[in-house]
């Protein structure tokens, strides 16, 4: 999965002060495939920015093919390929994150979905290391919508899905979407410029092809989920200890 | 337990909400993220967006191209030069190509302001080269046709055929006195 960028001829091109001397930009841009990217202008120094900036996120797909739906997420387009808007992409996943830290506190049922076999393992790893489910095989039409039948009855649904991919292999939007739109679940999902926000509770806007975005995301839900998991525990064992303190004193 | 599934009609929230609200739903079966969807709202409500037909047409462009002061330098050279003469080393992050050193240097001496824009281009070439950075234009022959031996332009008939005459007492077999077609490959 590789950009035909050398044969377009205007490529390589990562330098901060072409922000300040160029037409109408002053946000990041991008680069190539591996090398990245620029600082830009804003003033934002949050570690996920940074994080972000560094990695090859605003580098969707290498066809003008943008959905008009995500047109909007859009920064702009460079040589037919679309740059999604960084400041943008922060927002909603901080959001997306937050959300999912609270959900995670109330101790629920994560489900981690992407159809890609590219990130398959790495999905399935991040949800055993999370102690939450995943999701990466071919998805059965009744999963969600036919549950109580295809797995007994009583059976407990997630209560958030997480997408690390909004398509499926056929790039189509993945079924899960809509079916958890359908069974009142909310969902995160990780929008590519190809994709469908519109049903999408928490979109994401970023970058789903290149393994050094995944990665990225997958380290960050992990890491929300725990310390929500974490705090829950802090919380219960304080709780504990001060339900155990009034029995005593009293 | 009930629930709604008419995805294409308001929110999940709102779907649940207005559940709750008629009582179909008891505020003991609230789910989990009910709350912390009215704590966090999403910036934009996911409604389902019924696909547009295809507009044909004019459209207008919704997403702007984006483009650079430094794109016009570097159009000209990848039509001079082609692609540089280095390839493209995207292991390093700080890599500098050839097209990129030109336009530095293009518009390094554009701030000296000496020059003007005709000669420009092509004092950068020459500002490049006394750096030992070597330009080589698209378009020229492949082999210089001053190095090329003339012995290749010979057909290998009249070389035999030359043999044959130097050898003692041997019929001439010429194939016949052609002329040198350009027929051999340059």
């Amino acid at each position: 999965n590789f950009m035909p960028v050398c044969s377009l001829g205007l490529c390589g091109l990562h330098h901060p002060w072409l922000v300040a001397a160029g037409y109408s930009c002053s946000g990041p841009l991008c680069a190539t495939a591996v090398a990245v990217k620029t600082l830009p202008l804003q003033t934002d120094s949050t570690n996920v920015t940074d994080k972000i900036l560094n990695l090859p996120l605003e580098m969707p797909d290498f066809f003008r093919c943008a959905d008009r739906l995500m047109e909007p997420y859009l920064f702009g387009s460079r040589l037919d390929q679309d740059i999604i808007d960084l400041d943008q992409t922060v927002e909603h996943l901080q959001s997306a994150l937050n959300f999912t830290a609270h959900i995670a506190y109330r101790g629920s049922v994560i489900l981690f979905v992407s159809r890609r076999r590219q990130f398959g393992h790495l999905v399935e790893s991040t949800a055993q290391d999370c102690g939450e489910y995943a999701h990466t095989r071919y998805w059965q039409g009744g999963l969600l919508t036919n549950a109580p039948i295809q797995y007994g009855p009583g059976v407990r649904l997630p209560d958030l899905i997480v997408f690390f991919s909004t398509l499926n292999n056929v790039f189509q939007q993945h079924v899960g979407v809509r079916d958890a739109a359908k069974m009142n679940i909310p969902t995160v999902g990780l929008v590519d410029s190809n994709c469908n926000p519109s049903l999408v509770t928490y979109p994401v806007p970023g970058n789903d092809d290149t393994p050094a975005a995944m990665e990225l995301y997958c380290r960050l839900f992990k890491m929300t989920i725990n310390r929500a998991k974490d705090k829950r525990r802090q919380m219960e064992l304080l709780q504990g200890r001060s339900a155990v303190g009034l029995t005593t004193s009293s | 337990m009930a629930g709604s599934r008419l995805e294409k009609f308001g929110t999940v929230f709102t779907r649940v909400r207005d559940l709750m609200r008629s009582g179909v739903v008891k505020q003991s079966d609230k789910p989990i993220w009910y709350d912390v969807y009215k704590a966090f709202p999403p910036k934009k409500d996911p409604l389902y967006v019924r696909p547009v037909a295809k507009i044909y047409g004019k459209k207008e462009e919704a997403v702007p191209d984006i483009f650079y002061r430094e794109d016009e330098i570097r159009a000209k050279f990848y039509e001079v030069y082609g692609t540089g003469p280095r390839a493209f080393d995207l292991t390093k992050s700080n890599f500098v190509s050839t097209c990129q050193r030109f336009v530095e240097k293009y518009t390094e001496l554009e701030s000296w302001g000496e020059l003007e824009k005709q000669s420009l281009f092509e004092e950068t070439g020459k500002a490049l080269l006394a750096e030992g950075l070597v330009l080589r234009r698209r378009g020229g022959p492949a082999v210089a046709s001053a190095t090329r031996d003339p012995v290749l332009g010979m057909k290998l008939t009249d070389m035999l055929a030359e043999l044959q005459t130097d050898a003692p007492g041997e019929t001439p077999t010429t194939p016949g006195e052609e002329t040198q077609a350009p027929v051999t490959p340059q």
